[in-house]
């Protein structure tokens, strides 16, 4: 009888360890514990307090957006409560939030995720207030567009600043290889042959360089990095009717290509592929490559006396070019940045929209996103700060001509499905993971890729 | 004297009292005594309600929950009606087992790592483990040192340990290559170890570092516990020290074995920290975890049934481990009772 009782209270002790541990696996992340009212209609917004998630947009991003409120509140007595979500989270914070109604009044959300989380049902479509920041005529179309969803009516977001990918390069390391930068970037011959001829340079001021490098599967924007040239190539990453996945056209394969074969000539750092976006950045900044892509924070942080991963030769000589022209004849860039979003159960919607439209003005977009060290989302606030120098000159010019994603609720998904693909093909072009390298494998790669994209583009309630 | 006379004998448990022949119960005696028993018992009950409540809201209901989000079509269109999204049967878990889904070699491969990484991480910490507390179950001069320090690993939190191997294992920069290469030229070139086939490594070894100290401090603390006399009888005997621990430690040492093995597995086939924090979400397909991969296919692209049938199937199999292992060790769970 002891024997058996103790077995049982084996038994349950054993099964209470497993359910611990699978209920660990299985449980989601907590959700958001802001706790929002449902809304109530408020003909006065004085006193009212207005909840807003930033991201970290800078090294401070909560005093640096509550420094550009700062006017708004005392002019009209709403106080705006500012809330840090990183990056890291923020998608499925938001997300939670929205699907339990217990989010804040107001969030940034990426310009490429606003479609996903509008079709969450959780945010209040803005059309009735957007023309009193005029509308879609006031930003590029490109940026109006990350505010819509394909094939539905409504507009879920505002613009509130923009950046863009261009080429970064070391003036003193084309100098030293006889480049001419005005033409080394110009087209796909150009930027090989430039890369060619600075892998001759081993080194700069002593210090050991590299031609170029750019990250792997680790980070979170490497589709950013490789579309470019997929766009470049006359490729695109899905159908027009934006139903099934292009990745694996012929002109799509080219561009990947043409970036993955970097790695095959020897111009592209492979130990870069080990590290996230920020690593590589790090390494440019630290004088350990030549060129890299890059967004424009990067050139503000140049200027910053207070950033200590610049090497002094890497801060004294930075280029910026817009990258190179394809088979198409065309050049893109990935245009990004970051919306605005007003939560459906914000508890005071004239005071929440009053937030959105004072961010909206062309002057605090400019102060914002100067301080960002991105570009503001309005275009003329945008041209102002692209006229400050060549370099945002260049920056300015690859946020007009760029390019963004199809603004669908899978994007995200489609975008992890491609990011595993452009990771594991930079692999094997380098050499790792054991599969011999090749056209054909590329293509191979890419089909899997397109096919797992069109599963999550086929899927519906 | 052989040495097998040396070795412990294992008590059979005592046998029970003849239970008498089971009357049939009488009725109104047999609700009597349930209500006495009740009354007696009320007290007991009421003090672990609370837990009992906390254990039923925090772990059963969730775990039911997510083996029910199994058979639901929950993803990014559906995510609103959470519980009452279309209800597709096993068409989640079939999708794992047909090659022609695109997620099934993502499954597969996740299956093959997790594997690999269990037994090898288990097999690295209890056999290192016990390894280290035999050679620190002497007096040396230092040895108390030198036990603390050995300890050291097991207090820094995984994602410290993580992030530290991540720097190390860089190609270029990282000191495991510098060591290697530059300095003991053990070997010729800088192999990658974050990139390929080497991601696998890159995560057990840093695991086993991190995870060998704990077995370690309990066969160390089984080892000072141990008769000296029965080393010493065999001694006398002419046992060598191979056959001493063959024949005494190891048994001696097998319920500590037990549990260890019992939790080492548990823990390794759940390891989420190491290869995300190493390798980031998608750790490759040389590396991708079970773990990782319900994690990305769940809450990176709202897979949600996805990942909750992968979280069902994980589950079954650790209830079969458990199971496996009870069979395994039963007896020396009652001798320990």
């Amino acid at each position: 009888m002891r024997r058996a009782s103790r077995t049982r209270l084996f038994i349950l002790l054993a099964a209470s360890i497993v359910l611990a541990l699978v209920v660990a696996a299985c449980g989601g992340k907590s959700s958001s514990s802001e706790t929002t009212k449902a809304a109530a209609p408020a003909n006065n917004i004085k006193g009212a307090t207005v909840t807003m998630w930033v991201m970290n947009n800078g090294p401070h991003p909560v005093e640096d957006t509550q420094r550009i409120l700062k006017p708004f509140e005392q002019q009209t007595g709403v106080k705006v409560d500012v809330k840090l979500v990183g990056w890291d989270v923020q998608f499925d914070r938001i997300k939670n939030s929205a699907v339990s109604g217990t989010g804040p009044d107001i969030t940034q959300a990426g310009t490429t995720q606003v479609p996903f989380f509008a079709a969450l049902g959780g945010f209040q479509d803005l059309s009735q207030y957007t023309s009193q920041i005029g509308g879609a005529g006031a930003y590029a179309n490109g940026i109006w567009k990350t505010t819509q969803v394909e094939g539905q009516s409504g507009t879920w977001a505002v613009p509130w600043f923009t950046e863009a990918r261009a080429i970064y390069y070391r003036k003193d390391a084309l100098q030293k290889a006889g480049i001419d930068p005005a033409t080394a970037f110009t087209d796909w011959d150009a930027f090989n042959s430039t890369l060619t001829k600075l892998k001759a340079v081993k080194d700069v001021g002593g210090k050991p360089i590299k031609p170029f490098g750019g990250p792997g599967k680790k980070a979170f924007d490497l589709v950013h990095g490789v579309m470019p040239f997929v766009w470049t190539a006359g490729g695109s990453e899905l159908t027009p009717d934006n139903k099934q996945s292009a990745i694996n056209s012929p002109q799509s394969a080219e561009g990947v290509e043409f970036y993955a074969n970097l790695i095959r000539e020897g111009v592209f750092d492979t130990s870069a592929l080990e590290k996230d976006g920020q690593g590589v950045e790090d390494m440019f900044k630290g004088g350990q490559l030549a060129v890299w892509i890059g967004g424009p924070w990067v050139l503000q942080a140049a200027g910053r006396a207070d950033d200590p991963k610049w090497s002094d030769a890497a801060r004294k000589n930075v280029g910026i070019a817009p990258l190179p022209k394809g088979p198409s004849g065309k050049s893109f860039a990935f245009v990004g940045g970051s919306n605005l979003m007003m939560y459906k159960t914000a508890k005071n919607k004239d005071a929440a929209w009053a937030v959105i439209k004072y961010l909206s003005q062309d002057s605090s977009q400019k102060a914002y996103a100067e301080l960002m060290g991105m570009f503001p989302a309005r275009l003329a606030p945008q041209r102002q700060v692209g006229a400050t120098d060549q370099n945002h000159k260049e920056f300015l010019q690859a946020i007009e001509e760029g390019r963004s994603y199809a603004p669908i609720p899978q994007w995200a998904q489609v975008e992890n499905a491609y990011k595993s693909s452009f990771g594991d093909i930079l692999d094997t072009a380098a050499g790792f993971g054991g599969k011999s390298y090749s056209t054909q494998e590329v293509q191979k790669q890419l089909d899997a890729a397109a096919k797992e994209a069109d599963t999550l583009l086929a899927q519906g309630a | 004297m052989s040495i097998s006379d040396t070795e412990p004998q294992l008590q059979p448990a005592q046998p029970l009292a003849p239970v008498p022949p089971e009357l049939p119960p009488d009725p109104a005696l047999t609700a009597t005594a349930r209500r006495h028993s009740w009354r007696r018992n009320r007290f007991a009950w009421a003090l672990i309600a609370p837990a009992l409540i906390f254990m039923v809201l925090v772990h059963i209901v969730p775990m039911l929950l997510g083996v029910y989000v199994s058979f639901l079509k929950l993803n990014t269109f559906t995510l609103p009606k959470l519980f009452g999204a279309p209800w597709i049967g096993l068409a989640n878990f079939k999708g794992l087992f047909d090659s022609a889904n695109p997620l099934h070699n993502g499954f597969v491969d996740a299956t093959r790592n997790t594997a690999i990484y269990t037994t090898t991480v288990v097999v690295g910490t209890i056999g290192g483990g016990l390894g280290v507390a035999l050679l620190l179950n002497r007096s040396f001069p230092g040895v108390r040192i030198v036990r603390t320090l050995m300890l050291t690993p097991w207090i820094i939190p995984t994602f410290v340990v993580a992030t530290l191997w991540q720097f190390m294992w860089q190609r270029d920069a990282g000191i495991i290559n510098k060591i290697l290469v530059d300095y003991t030229h053990v070997l010729s070139h800088k192999p990658t170890w974050l990139l390929g086939d080497n991601t696998i490594w890159a995560i057990v070894i840093p695991s086993i570092w991190r995870g060998l100290p704990l077995p370690m401090l309990f066969f160390l603390a089984a080892l000072q516990a141990m008769p000296p006399e029965l080393h010493e009888a065999a001694k006398m005997d002419g046992a060598g020290a191979w056959r001493r621990f063959r024949h005494i430690t190891l048994p001696l040492l097998r319920p500590l074995i037990g549990i260890q093995l019992l939790f080492g597995v548990i823990y390794a086939t759940y390891q989420f920290v190491m290869p995300y924090i190493m390798l980031g979400s998608d750790p490759g397909p040389k590396a991708d975890l079970l773990m990782t991969l319900i994690v990305r296919q769940a809450f990176d692209n709202n897979l949600f049934g996805y990942g909750a049938a992968i979280s069902t199937l994980l589950m079954l199999a650790m209830a079969a481990w458990v199971a496996l292992w009870y069979l395994a060790f039963r007896r020396d769970l009652e001798v320990a009772a």
